[in-house]
């Protein structure tokens, strides 16, 4: 009786949600929305339009619930639906201007004003080069190199092949290269 | 400053005042009546330009429309969370997390005093919330307020969080159990200071 | 193959991307008020909650880029609680509290047989106060938790602390 801490894994949460227990997918939502946040936020350019696409993507997953044949891996199917919430979100996003990501400096470290300069450049720098990409080739590289997935997971996940995503992710690696090399000012 | 200067300022100033009253406009306002609406905004602004944690505010009044209270009582409970909230952040220093004003409040209004929970910064150096939230729960089980604050200002520098609440629960099953509070407090602090004594593994 | 220098770039890029992004923790709510929402009758739904769609409808109008104000993202770990009541003459319990907005159709209990009804929440570290609301009229503090001290409603209320920072 009262309170007491669990520890509950996806499946045992998922399988509470569909028996009716609903204030159990906050505990799911909480999980996931940091790790799902940062590919959003990445992909899409625009705080606001990720965020959107990050609680579309949780709703639009509760609502489908009893479609996740694994309850066990419910945070790569949470990823699918992410990743088409994050096209079409994105597809809009391009046509008005961007906000850029900027993550709020950490005041401990002491840090000199040059520091923090530097690495707001820097910040500044790997975003609008991200940005740069066209679409196809950033959702590739992040998904390979930022969120660590195998390329036959990426595959199932986008729907393209595994050589056209290698492709992509060449042709990623390239152009961020050269963006990056011409916004270098020394 | 050119006319069409001076219109395109008055433009951006009046687009990030709206922006700004419109950003206070949390939608979960919509659930209290406009009269109620409009004095807990006013206490929730003047909280917030001090840098007092707003949501517990926002929470106490959402209760009291849950609960059917009427406007007068709902303001007046959010206003006497505001000041207690400034008193315990005067009493805990200014970097204090909601978390642990929150429970500072509680101490205090089991009885504490604010130099009982000053002394309680300078001798416990990490968070406060579950040291103070001991304290304000023994008192609300009957424990003589100064005995339950003695008591963990003991604890305060060698207990951790989990023996703290371990000592609450323990003097909770004493009184349960027909032991007079002080007495149960007063038992159950020597066996956990001796417990928590640094140097045990 | 990539010349050394080249892909040194690349993996100080991909550093860079790998850092925690802080994501509004308002978005949990604004997720739990959604599904809320749609499960109750259609004329009482409110509007779809979204932040901000006024302030994005001035920007497009005007032209304007209007900075973002940080969000601080949580960063913090919400661990799960399990709350329960034994209430077997109930219809219906729902827990309400600080950490769902007192809203009853945020968390509402599941009942096993025995008259157990029970339901899970995460919270992040805090001070909460809550109670269940029994057939939606019945107040009922948590026997196995300490009341709340600072009753201002006049009805009862208990207390959960959860340490962390």
């Amino acid at each position: 009786m009262g309170i007491d801490r669990v520890e509950m894994s996806d499946a045992e949460l998922v399988r509470r949600v569909r028996a009716g227990d609903t204030g159990a997918y906050g505990a799911l939502v909480a999980r996931y929305r940091d790790r799902l946040g940062r590919y959003a936020v990445h992909m899409v350019g625009d705080r606001e339009d990720a965020e959107e696409a990050l609680q579309d993507a949780f709703v639009r997953a509760y609502r489908s619930l009893a479609r996740c044949d694994d309850p066990e891996r419910f945070g790569a199917w949470l990823y699918g639906i992410l990743v088409n919430r994050c096209r079409t979100v994105g597809a809009r996003a391009s046509r008005r201007r961007k906000l850029f990501v900027h993550e709020p400096e950490s005041t401990a470290g002491g840090s000199t004003g040059a520091d923090v300069v530097d690495r707001l450049e820097w910040d500044d720098a790997v975003n609008r080069a991200l940005a740069r990409l066209a679409p196809e080739h950033r959702e590739a590289f992040l998904l390979k190199h930022v969120e660590d997935l195998e390329y036959e997971r990426i595959a199932q996940l986008t729907g393209a092949g595994i050589s056209a995503l290698k492709m992509r992710v060449k042709r990623a690696r390239e152009q961020l290269q050269r963006f990056l090399r011409e916004a270098e000012h020394v | 400053m050119t006319r069409s200067l001076a219109a395109a300022v008055g433009v951006i100033t009046s687009l990030v005042l709206f922006a700004s009253s419109v950003a206070a406009q949390d939608l979960r306002y919509e659930r209290l009546d406009p009269d109620t609406r409009a004095r807990v905004s006013a206490v929730i602004d003047s909280a917030r330009t001090v840098g007092l944690p707003t949501e517990p505010l926002i929470q106490r009044a959402l209760e009291g429309v849950l609960k059917g209270a009427g406007s007068d009582r709902i303001v007046a409970a959010v206003r006497r969370l505001a000041v207690d909230l400034g008193v315990a952040r005067s009493a805990l220093g200014s970097g204090t997390s909601s978390a642990e004003l929150e429970a500072g409040v509680a101490a205090l209004r089991a009885g504490a005093t604010p130099t009982v929970l000053a002394h309680l910064r300078e001798r416990r150096h990490q968070s406060l919330t579950v040291a103070l939230a001991v304290l304000a729960d023994l008192a609300a089980r009957g424990v003589p307020v100064d005995s339950a604050a003695a008591a963990v200002l003991v604890l305060a520098p060698i207990a951790r969080d989990a023996d703290l609440v371990e000592f609450r629960r323990a003097v909770e099953r004493d009184i349960a159990l027909g032991a007079p509070p002080a007495a149960a407090t007063s038992v159950r602090l020597d066996a956990t200071a001796r417990a928590a004594a640094p140097g045990r593994p | 193959m990539f010349e050394h220098a080249e892909d040194e770039l690349i993996e100080r890029v991909i550093r860079q991307l790998r850092k925690p992004v802080a994501i509004d923790e308002g978005l949990d709510a604004r997720v739990m008020r959604e599904i809320a929402a749609a499960a109750r009758p259609a004329r009482q739904r409110p509007a779809l909650v979204r932040r901000w769609p006024l302030l994005a409808a001035a920007a497009a109008v005007a032209g304007l880029v209007i900075a973002q104000p940080w969000s601080h993202g949580s960063g913090v770990r919400s661990d799960s609680y399990q709350f329960v009541l034994l209430a077997p003459q109930a219809a219906s319990v729902a827990l309400v509290g600080d950490f769902n907005d007192w809203d009853p159709a945020r968390s509402p209990m599941r009942a096993a047989h025995s008259g157990l009804w029970a339901t899970i929440v995460p919270l992040a570290p805090g001070r909460y106060h809550y109670a269940f609301l029994v057939n939606g009229v019945e107040w009922r503090r948590d026997p196995a938790a300490p009341a709340a001290l600072d009753d201002d409603f006049g009805a009862p209320s208990s207390v959960v602390t959860v340490g962390g920072s």
